[in-house]
């Protein structure tokens, strides 16, 4: 039976894991395309990706790109695995087979 | 941890929409200005070739010489810089497409050297069902299936014109289902994805 997971149901943390796993495995997002797309501030979207990275759900990775810093992120397969878990939880709730 | 039915639907809602939005918008970022340019490109030649007949090698190799210059340099500008996503295992991506389009031209006009057609339409339709046969390929490849469905649709439009459309009106028809039909997505895709 799937668990609900409590570091992935926060709502911005849902979007994020939602925004990554749509990536190909080993792809890697933009920190200022994230925070774009789910339209976070910069402090916001911090704060969060840290709680996920702290839980090794996701992967950060700070480099230089043409001369200026750039931030990538990606969800790391244990972060997969968990969001997996969480959508199968969620779907279990909505079809009655679980609470 | 307890939820409701409504809250786990609300959220697998939201999961769908953010899953659909990144992807959109990551296709939106590196392919609806190029799109929109080879639909003008193609838009113009067609129109180019039924206008001035005699000038057809000339209008399509220098338009699509100017376009080809300008997506190798769009896309090594975003390569470099602007790209939403990078692919660590991957960087040679931009490469293996540059050289797929490359290889892809070479092929096509070893095979119109061995089947030697006869009019002018013959290359042309072979031409853009070519390339719409690497839209499909690329689109099933990296899963941007709006590519899958422009190729397919487009390769469609480009049987009616060979076979359904009078000859003289062959160019006429093309300008605006396959320029046309380019240029609306890129539009589309810039105008409803970002």
């Amino acid at each position: 039976m799937a668990e609900l997971d409590n570091i992935i149901h926060q709502p911005v943390r849902l979007q994020i894991m939602a925004s990554l796993v749509a990536l190909e495995r080993g792809e890697q997002v933009d920190f200022i395309y994230l925070r774009k797309v789910l339209k976070l501030t910069d402090g916001n979207l911090g704060a969060h990706l840290t709680k996920l990275e702290v839980a090794g759900y996701i992967k950060i990775e700070k480099t230089f790109i043409a001369r200026k810093p750039r931030t990538f992120i990606n969800a790391t397969g244990k972060g997969r695995d968990a969001f997996d878990e969480h959508t199968a939880a969620l779907k279990q709730i909505i079809r009655g087979s679980k609470r | 941890m307890d939820i409701s039915k409504e809250d786990a639907k609300e959220s697998l809602e939201q999961i769908e929409a953010v899953h659909s939005h990144t992807r959109k918008t990551i296709a939106a970022s590196y392919d609806s200005g190029l799109l929109i340019m080879w639909g003008i490109i193609w838009f113009a030649a067609f129109l180019g070739t039924h206008f001035l007949l005699g000038w057809v090698w000339q209008i399509w190799t220098g338009l699509c010489g100017m376009g080809a210059i300008v997506t190798i340099l769009v896309a090594r500008q975003q390569f470099r810089t602007a790209k939403p996503t990078k692919i660590p295992a991957s960087e040679m991506i931009g490469w293996r497409i540059f050289w797929f389009w490359s290889l892809l031209f070479v092929y096509l006009f070893i095979w119109l050297s061995i089947l030697r057609p006869t009019h002018g339409i013959q290359v042309n339709a072979f031409i853009c069902i070519g390339i719409m046969f690497a839209y499909v390929v690329i689109g099933l490849w990296t899963k941007s299936y709006y590519m899958l469905w422009l190729g397919l649709v487009v390769t469609c439009t480009t049987l009616v014109g060979f076979y359904l459309v009078p000859p003289i009106y062959y160019c006429l028809w093309m300008a605006p289902t396959a320029g046309g039909a380019l240029f609306a997505t890129g539009l589309y895709i810039r105008l409803r994805w970002r």
